[in-house]
C-alpha cells in the first residue's frame, strides 16, 4: 500500500513537480542515435517529462534539443525544414541554430535586431554510446557525462534499443526491481531464448519458486538480492543494482550479454523502455545482434515510431495455444511484451492504495523511499540526488553462487563494479 | 501473560491476553480486534498493522527498524510519534498493560 500523496509525488514528473525535478538533474536517453543519423537530416519531435521539444542535428553536426514550437505564432518545428546551420520554420521562415536562438527572421527589415532578442528553451543533448541524452535542469547544476558502462565500451560490445510502454514510468521501474516475476511470467524463455538460454543459473531459477530477498543500500541506489537454493551448502544470488532514478540491470546468466533498462518519463501515462545488451570484454556476435534486432532477450519488435507490434490495440498477439503447450506462461511472446503487456494492464497510473504487497516486494518498497526522500530533499533542502555521479554509474549486476553462511555483500565484492577490460561476474 | 490494551478511535478498550514472545499484530489478530488486518503475517511488507504507542510505554518497546521506518512513512494513514507497525513489537512480561491506540482505517 502507497498514501495517495505519496503515489502523486512518485508518478508526476513534468514542469514543476517535486518528481519531475529530481528527473531534472540527471542526463537521461531522449533519443537513438539513429534517429538522426546525419546532418541536416529531418527533425525528430521529442516528448520527455511531459515536455514537448523538437531535436535536430545541423549542417555541422551539432545536436539541437528544444521547445516544440516556433517563437512566432507557435508552429510545430517537425515541419521545419533543416538547412544551412539551423532549423527553418516553413511558416515564415524563422529560423533557430542549435542552442534555440533565433537567427533569421527574414521578413523583418535588413537593419532590424529583432531575431537577437528571439530564444526558443533549449537543452544540452550529447552521444553516447548508441544513444542521445538531454539534460533538463539548471544548467548550473549540470552532472559529469552519463559513464554507464554500456556506452564506454568499445564499439560492436553494445546494443540498444527502445520502446513506447503505455504506462506511467514507476510501473515500469518497479518491474525492473522485482526479480520473483521471473520465475513465472518468464519461465518459458529461459530455456527458448537464444539470449538466454544454457546458463547453470536457469537451472537455480527454475528450481526454486520462493526466492528471499535482500536489499541493502549502495552509493547509487539499491542493490537487491535474491537468493535461491544451489547445491547444498550455497545458495545462487541474482543481484540486481537500482540507480536513481530510472536506471536497473538484470542479473547475467552465463556468458550471455548483460542487460538492463532505463524506465523513461515521456508523460505520466507513457514511458520509454530503453533495453540494452553488452558485454564487458568481447564484440557481440553476428547472431546475437540478429536476435536483439529481432525483438529477443530483453528487446522487441517495433513499429518505426518505436511501438512494439504486439501491444494493447491487438491483446499483445495473445497465444493461448502457446501457454497450453508450455511455451510461454502468460501466452505473450517475448520478454519484453510479457512485462508490458501486464504493466500496461494496470492502467496508466495504477492506484498504490489497493495493492496488496508480500515480502518479495521488499526492493519497491525501499526504492520508492528513496525516490521519496530524494525528491523531498532536493525541493526542501536543495539536497544534490545521488546517482547521478560517474562513480554511481560504474556498476553492474551480478550473479553467483555462494556459500549459505555467505553475505551477498560480502560474497559479490568488486564484481559488481564496472571495470573496463574485466569480465562479468556469472553463473 | 502479559496484558495488550486496544483503544479505538471512540476511546473504546479491548483487553487481550498475549503470550510472551507473541507480536501485538499477532494478539490482535488471534482475539478478532478491529482495525488491527496484519495482512503479511509479520513480513513488514503490508504496512496493516499500524497503532500508536501510548507515550508511558515508548522507551519499553524498542526502536522503530529499517524496513518499518519506510512503510511507516509510505503506507499509513498518520504517522505519529507513538507511530509502529505491531507486528514489529514483541510481548514480554515488563510490556504488561502496554496501551495502543488503533486508527480507524488501516488501508487509507
Amino acid at each position: 500500500m502507497l498514501r495517495t500523496e505519496i503515489n502523486e509525488l512518485l508518478t508526476q514528473t513534468g514542469p514543476g513537480t517535486k518528481m519531475g525535478d529530481l528527473f531534472r538533474r540527471y542526463w537521461q536517453p531522449v533519443l537513438l542515435a539513429e534517429e538522426l543519423p546525419e546532418n541536416d537530416c529531418p527533425p525528430v519531435r521529442v516528448k520527455i517529462l511531459s515536455e514537448r521539444l523538437i531535436a535536430f542535428r545541423d549542417s555541422e553536426g551539432r545536436y539541437g534539443l528544444m521547445d516544440e514550437f516556433c517563437a512566432h505564432r507557435g508552429v510545430s518545428l517537425w515541419f521545419g525544414r533543416n538547412e544551412e546551420g539551423g532549423l527553418r520554420c516553413p511558416y515564415h521562415g524563422w529560423k533557430y541554430d542549435y542552442t534555440g536562438q533565433a537567427i533569421e527572421v527574414p521578413s523583418e527589415p535588413e537593419t532590424s535586431n529583432f531575431c537577437a532578442n528571439v530564444k526558443l528553451k533549449s537543452y544540452p543533448m550529447v552521444k553516447r554510446g548508441d544513444v542521445l541524452w538531454a539534460y533538463l535542469g539548471d544548467p548550473e547544476k549540470q552532472p559529469p557525462l552519463p559513464e554507464w558502462e554500456f556506452v564506454t565500451v568499445p564499439e560492436g560490445q553494445a546494443f540498444t534499443s527502445k520502446r513506447l510502454q503505455e504506462c506511467n514510468w514507476l510501473q515500469a521501474l518497479e518491474g525492473g526491481i522485482d526479480s520473483s516475476h521471473v520465475t513465472f511470467l518468464h519461465s518459458g524463455n529461459l530455456d527458448s531464448d537464444p539470449l538466454f538460454k544454457g546458463s547453470k543459473g536457469n537451472q537455480y531459477n527454475k528450481g526454486d519458486l520462493k526466492p528471499f530477498f535482500e536489499v541493502v543500500d549502495y552509493e547509487g541506489g539499491l542493490l537487491i538480492g535474491a537468493r535461491r537454493n544451489a547445491e547444498e551448502g550455497h545458495y545462487y544470488w541474482r543481484v540486481t543494482p537500482w540507480v536513481l532514478p530510472n536506471f536497473t540491470m538484470v542479473p547475467p546468466r552465463g556468458d550471455h550479454p548483460v542487460h538492463g533498462h532505463f524506465w523513461v518519463p515521456i508523460d505520466d501515462e507513457n514511458c520509454w523502455a530503453w533495453s540494452f545488451d553488452y558485454h564487458p570484454v568481447r564484440q557481440l556476435t553476428e547472431a546475437e545482434v540478429e536476435a536483439m534486432r529481432a525483438g529477443l532477450g530483453v528487446h522487441s519488435a517495433n513499429d518505426e515510431s518505436y511501438r512494439p507490434l504486439a501491444n494493447k490495440d491487438n491483446d499483445y498477439l495473445m497465444d493461448r495455444e502457446a501457454q497450453r503447450r508450455g511455451e510461454t506462461y502468460s501466452g505473450i511472446k517475448g520478454i519484453a511484451l510479457q512485462d508490458s503487456s501486464l504493466q500496461e494492464s494496470m492502467g496508466p497510473i495504477v492506484d498504490r492504495t489497493k495493492e496488496r504487497l508480500v515480502a518479495t516486494d521488499a526492493g519497491i518498497i525501499k526504492a520508492r523511499q528513496k525516490l521519496r526522500k530524494a525528491a523531498l530533499a532536493l525541493a526542501e533542502h536543495g539536497t544534490e540526488p545521488v546517482g547521478n555521479r560517474p562513480e554511481d554509474q560504474k556498476v553492474r549486476s551480478v550473479a553467483i553462487v555462494l556459500p549459505a553462511d555467505q553475505s551477498f555483500v560480502e560474497g559479490i565484492g568488486e564484481a559488481m563494479v564496472a571495470r573496463p577490460g574485466v569480465p562479468q561476474t556469472t553463473v | 501473560m502479559p496484558k495488550v490494551v486496544y483503544v479505538d478511535s471512540a476511546g473504546e478498550e479491548r483487553v487481550v491476553d498475549a503470550s510472551v514472545g507473541e507480536s501485538v499484530m499477532s494478539a490482535a489478530v488471534r482475539s478478532g480486534v478491529p482495525g488491527i488486518i496484519g495482512e503479511c503475517g509479520g513480513c513488514i511488507s503490508c504496512g496493516t498493522c499500524h497503532v500508536w504507542v501510548r507515550e508511558e510505554y515508548l522507551d519499553r518497546v524498542g526502536d522503530v527498524g529499517d524496513m518499518e521506518d519506510d512503510l511507516l512513512d509510505l503506507a499509513v494513514s498518520d504517522r505519529r510519534r507513538g507511530s509502529r507497525l505491531s507486528c514489529q513489537i514483541e510481548m514480554t512480561p515488563a510490556l504488561d498493560g502496554l496501551t495502543v491506540d488503533v486508527p480507524d482505517e488501516q488501508v487509507v
